[in-house]
């Protein structure tokens, strides 16, 4: 196969891979709390062909001697946009949009047996009952435990009204009471390039050891004042569909001129195939 | 031997590496601060052609006399010669993320004059590039996107603290209350440098002299400056070459063919 196929192949590959992220941001463009994710190229290894060597060749040569040839182009990286989403009404006692960039809601997932603590922006909680009893808790919409100050935020069962304040703290009314059911705790990002997408709208860390960082370095508490959170409304996903449109077009002729390039060297073989 | 044979031969040899540099750069369309190769096509070297004949000199021996005419210089093929990137600054194009960063060319006071960031490689070794898609690594040193350091002005990796950093239009990253000055290198003469890949130069770099003006815009990026157009229908005029070159060869062939199977034939 010759030199202009497989650089055109190995780029359509990579086009392809953006394609797919382009896909997942149109995909997830109504999902609350999505970071869009953007994906940018890099050249691959160039390789030198020594060509013509002699010193008459090199005469006029603008260039230091050799040719150098590339071989493509790569996924440089794929990175999360942290930037805050519009923030829409939706009323609901239970929705909760953060307002800052690089704040998360903390969540408990279980995996395999074991328990972490995960990141998310989507603010859509609701009361799950729990086994055995009559407390409900606080839950994502997936099910997942919103960890408060104090573990999961576990409500007695009975109250008449309940209501999240836009300092995260939980009130509940029961008997013409109102006491405190938790504070919702919230987290800063300080190096948010790190968090990894976990599927479900959620985001983990990566084992801080290995870069040598302790929790408390990467994710540091927010104290909770007013203004850190929007009661009755919802982060809308912060895909820019006009923006994923034209970087799906531009991707998609990209890849058809690539496609081109192949058919081209498919041909020029063809001619070399007929000369006998 | 038909000498011709071979210059239709280098001709689609040279028709095949340009198409190799113009689907290079359509591959790398997408690739921020990719440069596009121009490839320039050479002759080879020059040669003198001499007639070599005799004369007869009419004398009662019958004489013969040795005589050599120049017929005139030839060319017997062509080749691409090298590559050389074009260096015109590309478009710039707003992501909005805060690592992502653009050169803006301003004047030089060489014709060939370009700046570049600054990165070490690998090995330990300092390049240049024009990719401004950084990102910030784990232990939250700026870096590309294949993870090299990317580099301040005494040549130090640039910790920013997180990817919440500030960066002005000359090149002073404000990280909480540091600040370091980006690395940027100036190459009087950028023909000279080499591509190594990864969007990598290598080449003698030196301090932007004070004449020069560049800008840095943060949360853009410097696109390819391939124009896919022209590469497209420069691709159709080569094909088109290696074509002719291939028609050529086989009208020599034929030729050939017919200088093994007529000539000498008994009627």
């Amino acid at each position: 196969m010759s030199r202009s196929m497989i650089q055109a192949a190995v780029t359509m590959n990579q086009l392809q891979q953006k394609l797919d992220v382009i896909g997942n941001n149109l995909a997830n463009s109504q999902t609350t709390g999505y970071k869009s994710r953007q994906a940018e190229f890099s050249s691959l290894l160039t390789q030198e062909i020594n060509n013509m060597t002699r010193p008459v060749e090199a005469e006029e040569r603008l260039t230091p001697d050799g040719i150098r040839v590339g071989s493509g182009a790569r996924l440089g990286s794929i990175m999360n946009d942290f930037s805050v989403g519009s923030i829409s009404e939706t009323g609901r006692a239970l929705d909760v949009a953060l307002q800052e960039k690089n704040h998360f809601f903390k969540i408990q997932v279980a995996e395999n047996g074991t328990t972490e603590t995960m990141y998310t922006r989507d603010g859509a909680f609701y009361l799950q009952p729990l086994e055995n009893s009559d407390n409900v808790m606080l839950v994502t919409k997936v099910g997942y435990p919103v960890l408060g100050e104090a573990g999961p935020i576990i409500i007695e069962d009975g109250f008449e009204y309940i209501d999240i304040r836009e300092n995260g703290e939980i009130l509940i009314r029961r008997d013409n009471q109102t006491e405190t059911a938790g504070v919702l705790s919230i987290v800063e990002a300080e190096y948010p390039q790190i968090l990894e997408a976990s599927g479900e709208n959620i985001f983990r860390l990566p084992n801080l050891a290995e870069l040598g960082y302790t929790l408390d370095e990467v994710m540091d508490d927010v104290n909770a004042h007013y203004g850190l959170l929007k009661i009755g409304a919802l982060e809308r996903s912060n895909v820019d569909i006009s923006k994923e449109m034209t970087d799906l077009l531009m991707a998609q002729r990209s890849y058809q001129m690539n496609a081109r390039t192949i058919t081209m060297g498919d041909q020029m073989m063809g001619l070399i195939n007929q000369l006998r | 031997m038909l000498r011709g044979f071979y210059t239709a031969a280098s001709g689609m040899i040279a028709q095949q590496r340009y198409q190799e540099a113009l689907s290079n750069n359509i591959a790398n369309a997408n690739t921020p601060g990719y440069k596009a190769d121009q490839s320039t096509l050479r002759s080879f070297p020059e040669m003198l052609m001499e007639q070599t004949g005799s004369k007869n000199i009419p004398t009662t021996q019958g004489l013969n006399m040795p005589v050599n005419r120049t017929v005139g210089p030839i060319n017997t093929g062509v080749y691409v010669q090298e590559m050389v990137p074009n260096f015109v600054q590309g478009d710039l194009r707003e992501t909005g993320i805060s690592t992502d960063i653009a050169l803006i060319n301003g004047t030089f006071p060489d014709e060939m004059g370009n700046i570049f960031f600054t990165v070490q490689d690998e090995n330990g070794d300092v390049r240049l590039t024009r990719n401004g898609n950084f990102t910030v690594d784990g232990q939250g040193y700026l870096v590309t996107s294949q993870g090299y350091y990317v580099l301040d002005q005494n040549e130090d990796p640039i910790q920013t603290g997180g990817s919440e950093f500030i960066i002005s239009e000359d090149g002073v990253l404000l990280a909480g209350a540091d600040e370091t000055t980006l690395g940027i290198s100036y190459v009087a003469n950028a023909n000279e440098l080499e591509k190594e890949g990864n969007g990598l130069f290598n080449g003698e770099a030196e301090d932007v002299p004070a004449d020069a003006t560049y800008e840095i815009q943060q949360g853009f990026l410097e696109r390819s400056n391939v124009d896919s157009m022209q590469m497209m229908t420069q691709m159709m005029g080569s094909y088109r070459m290696f074509e002719t070159n291939q028609k050529v060869l086989k009208a020599y062939d034929e030729s050939m063919g017919k200088a093994v199977t007529e000539i000498g034939r008994l009627a």
